[in-house]
């Protein structure tokens, strides 16, 4: 089975590559002058700043930084530049109070002295799971890094290279972790003087995709339709056309999740604080979902939700 | 055995002729010798009062009836082993019992989404109704059962046994003696929640089975097995999960005890299961503001002592000391002291004969049971805004007076349910 994924995976990044629409869907997650959209622990040294337009780090055990969005699916590419014995990492899916509990490091490391093996370099989900194919190391160039998280795969690619693939599931450690969180840079881990530079930081959301989120609602792991169905909930009325049709399948888990995922679009659309936009949105679309002329169960649930932004 | 039809028929002559209605017409009205019973629902709780009732010496049981005709016959097979002279007679539609004249009583173990119409039909059709938990689907069912009752004058018993008890009597005596000063806080809990029961196939219902009448009221759904006996809790469509099944049990003895009033906000969160077709709660925190009390109740046991081995309970919070209960058993911990009753606080409130007992005297004096319809309805309706709170995720800010959440009409909405036609 996870072969056949790989496979799939494949063909999904030669798809995305062929398309190369400007931007790939992909959005700039650093301005190029301040750490707007980022955050550092309170109580620790700042560690970080922008210079230069490149983000860097310096300060030996400094605060790490992390995103205020949170992400749980997600292609994450950036480019990053190692000084001498520099040591720094990506953290994902991660909680800031407690980054290396809740998530995991992707290592970003010198090929310093000690020699450190497959499960502890650059492209390791260290600790966890080694590279298999082990990138190019050198210090004071500029390297790509693409980390994608995928539900349950997590792949890291070095200079278009797949260093490293893991089945989170498949390992023990991994399989116990959150399935979204932060993503976080760790500060300057060596020593005074060393340094690591990253530059455009790049995120392409998979979970703002539609198409990425239902297809979601058929995961076999519960907690993996749990997130989609809050993917789903987040796109909010967009998605109830969508999700309507879904109801008209033949698969009972599929429907059974944008059953609740219509429910709760429509119920955050009516609350009191709610935009009348959204209100309008939602409303709207539960028309146009009416409109469709659906069986009975799904017309009768989807005019019976229309009730709930009724003034 | 005339004697049921005379009384019924003289009530029915009385309450069209006079204008001052039936409720007084019944009041003045002797007590017969029998008491004619006939139960709607024969499974679990159906098949309990079915035996419950035909032990009591005055009772007739003359009518069965339920939607499953294998539950049928194998309830009226079970009366008649108990009950050598039983001739219960079979139906499928409760209807067909209400329109017999000659039925005084009629016990309720429906589905959930059925306990306020066969009430409010029965009660209309002059019958008294022994009603199982929890009182009704819905929040505004409710009040149209209380309205209904008040407009019949008939007499109504909510099936929560152990009401009857001698534990919740003594809690309440001890709770309003003051010996623990004023409560300020209750906790209320049930361990547990709705498992999400897989992503069965639809199938066609057993021919067994009148799938359209089970139904009722509630919105058309394909039929699977889950959707129905045993399991029907899970869904919204029908109940409210194991929250509802088991939050009178508990909130009985905080209303017994203290009769909250002024309800303010309710406030609740949780998750539905992810593992199946159920979408009420897999786990249900909610805190509830009456005026000058706070309860809470959660799913897991509250971190006092001696909670973490009751699997449901209700734990008091007073200025002088605490008292931690369940059905059976009650700890009053007073300083360093741990008790299990306080001898000091005299023994005030009556016992019960029996929650059937209490309800057929009920019957016959045309008094107020112990259970009583106003009584089960005030208890029910924090259960109904916790549920709607859980639904919407967001606190509901409610006018206890004009029984209404203010500033949200989705609330509101959420708080009645259109009944499919054409059961209205």
């Amino acid at each position: 089975m996870s072969a056949l994924r790989f496979v799939c995976f494949c063909s999904c990044l030669a798809v995305s590559a062929a398309c190369g629409a400007a931007d790939g869907g992909f959005t700039s997650l650093l301005n190029g002058k301040d750490l707007s959209g980022w955050t550092m622990l309170p109580g620790k040294q700042p560690a970080f700043a922008v210079v230069d337009g490149l983000l860097e780090t310096r300060v030996p055990g400094g605060s790490d930084l992390f995103t205020v969005a949170r992400y749980g699916n997600y292609v994450l590419r950036f480019e990053y530049l190692l000084s001498k014995v520099g040591n720094s990492g990506v953290l994902i899916r991660c909680d800031p109070k407690n980054p290396w509990g809740t998530g995991v490091e992707v290592q970003l490391l010198a090929p310093w002295t000690p020699y450190r093996d497959d499960l502890h370099c650059t492209g390791s989900l260290y600790g966890h799971v080694a590279v298999t194919n082990r990138p190019d190391e050198t210090t004071g160039v500029w390297h790509r890094m693409e980390i994608r998280c995928d539900r349950n795969v997590i792949e890291v690619s070095v200079d278009g290279r797949r260093t490293t693939v893991a089945d989170t599931r498949a390992v023990k450690a991994l399989d116990a972790k959150l399935l979204s969180g932060v993503i976080g840079f760790q500060s300057n881990h060596s020593k005074q003087g060393e340094f690591a530079q990253f530059r455009k930081i790049e995120i392409r959301d998979l979970d703002a995709d539609q198409d990425y989120v239902l297809a979601g609602f058929s995961q076999t792991d519960e907690r993996f339709r749990v997130q989609a169905r809050e993917a789903a909930v987040a796109l909010g009325p967009a998605m109830i056309v969508p999700l309507a049709r879904v109801m008209e399948g033949d698969a009972a888990m599929a429907r059974s999740v944008a059953r609740q995922a219509l429910f709760d679009i429509v119920a955050a659309a009516s609350a009191p604080q709610a935009e009348a936009a959204a209100r309008d949105a939602a409303a709207r679309a539960l028309r146009e979902a009416l409109g469709a002329k659906p069986s009975e169960s799904t017309a009768g649930y989807v005019s019976w939700l229309s009730g709930m932004l009724r003034k | 055995m005339k004697s049921g039809i005379g009384r019924r028929h003289f009530l029915r002559q009385t309450g069209a002729a006079l204008a001052a209605g039936p409720l007084i017409a019944r009041a003045q009205t002797p007590p017969s010798e029998r008491v004619r019973v006939a139960h709607i629902g024969t499974g679990n709780m159906g098949g309990a009062h079915i035996q419950a009732f035909a032990a009591l010496p005055e009772v007739e049981t003359v009518a069965l009836c339920d939607v499953d005709s294998v539950r049928l016959a194998e309830s009226a097979k079970r009366l008649v082993q108990r009950k050598p002279t039983a001739k219960p007679e079979t139906y499928t539609d409760y209807r067909r019992i209400l329109e017999r004249k000659d039925i005084d009583v009629v016990t309720c173990a429906t589905p959930d989404h059925w306990h306020a119409l066969v009430a409010i039909h029965a009660f209309e059709a002059g019958k008294d109704v022994y009603g199982e938990k929890p009182l009704s689907y819905s929040l505004r069912e409710g009040q149209r059962m209380e309205q209904t009752l008040r407009r019949t004058g008939a007499v109504f018993q909510l099936g929560t046994q152990i009401h009857a008890e001698d534990n919740y009597h003594r809690v309440a005596e001890i709770i309003r003696s003051g010996a623990l000063g004023r409560i300020g806080t209750v906790r209320l809990w049930k361990n547990g929640g709705t498992r999400g029961l897989g992503f069965p196939p639809n199938q066609k219902p057993p021919d067994t089975l009148d799938w359209n009448l089970w139904l009722g009221p509630a919105p058309y759904a394909d039929y699977t097995p889950v959707r129905c006996h045993g399991s029907f809790r899970s869904f919204f469509d029908y109940s409210g999960g194991v929250f509802a099944d088991f939050w009178c049990h508990i909130a009985d003895v905080l209303f017994m005890s203290l009769q909250p009033e002024g309800l303010s906000t309710v406030d609740a969160r949780g998750e539905v299961p992810g593992d199946g077709i159920a979408d009420t709660p897999k786990w249900i925190d909610a805190d509830f503001a009456f005026k000058g009390l706070n309860v809470h109740w959660t799913t897991r046991p509250p971190p006092v002592p001696g909670a973490e081995k009751m699997s449901i309970g209700a734990h008091f919070e007073g200025e002088k000391g605490t008292l931690t209960c369940d059905y059976k058993s009650r700890k009053i911990r007073i300083g360093k002291e741990v008790l299990d009753d306080l001898p000091d606080v005299p023994v005030t409130l009556p016992r019960s004969p029996g929650h059937h007992r209490n309800f057929l005297d009920a019957v016959k004096s045309r008094g107020l049971p112990e259970s009583n319809l106003p009584y089960a309805r005030k208890m029910t309706l924090p259960m109904h805004l916790a549920l709607t709170s859980f639904r919407l995720k967001r606190k509901i800010v409610w006018d206890s007076v004009k029984e209404e959440a203010i500033g949200d009409p989705a609330a509101n909405y959420l708080l009645g349910r259109t009944n499919r036609a054409p059961f209205v």
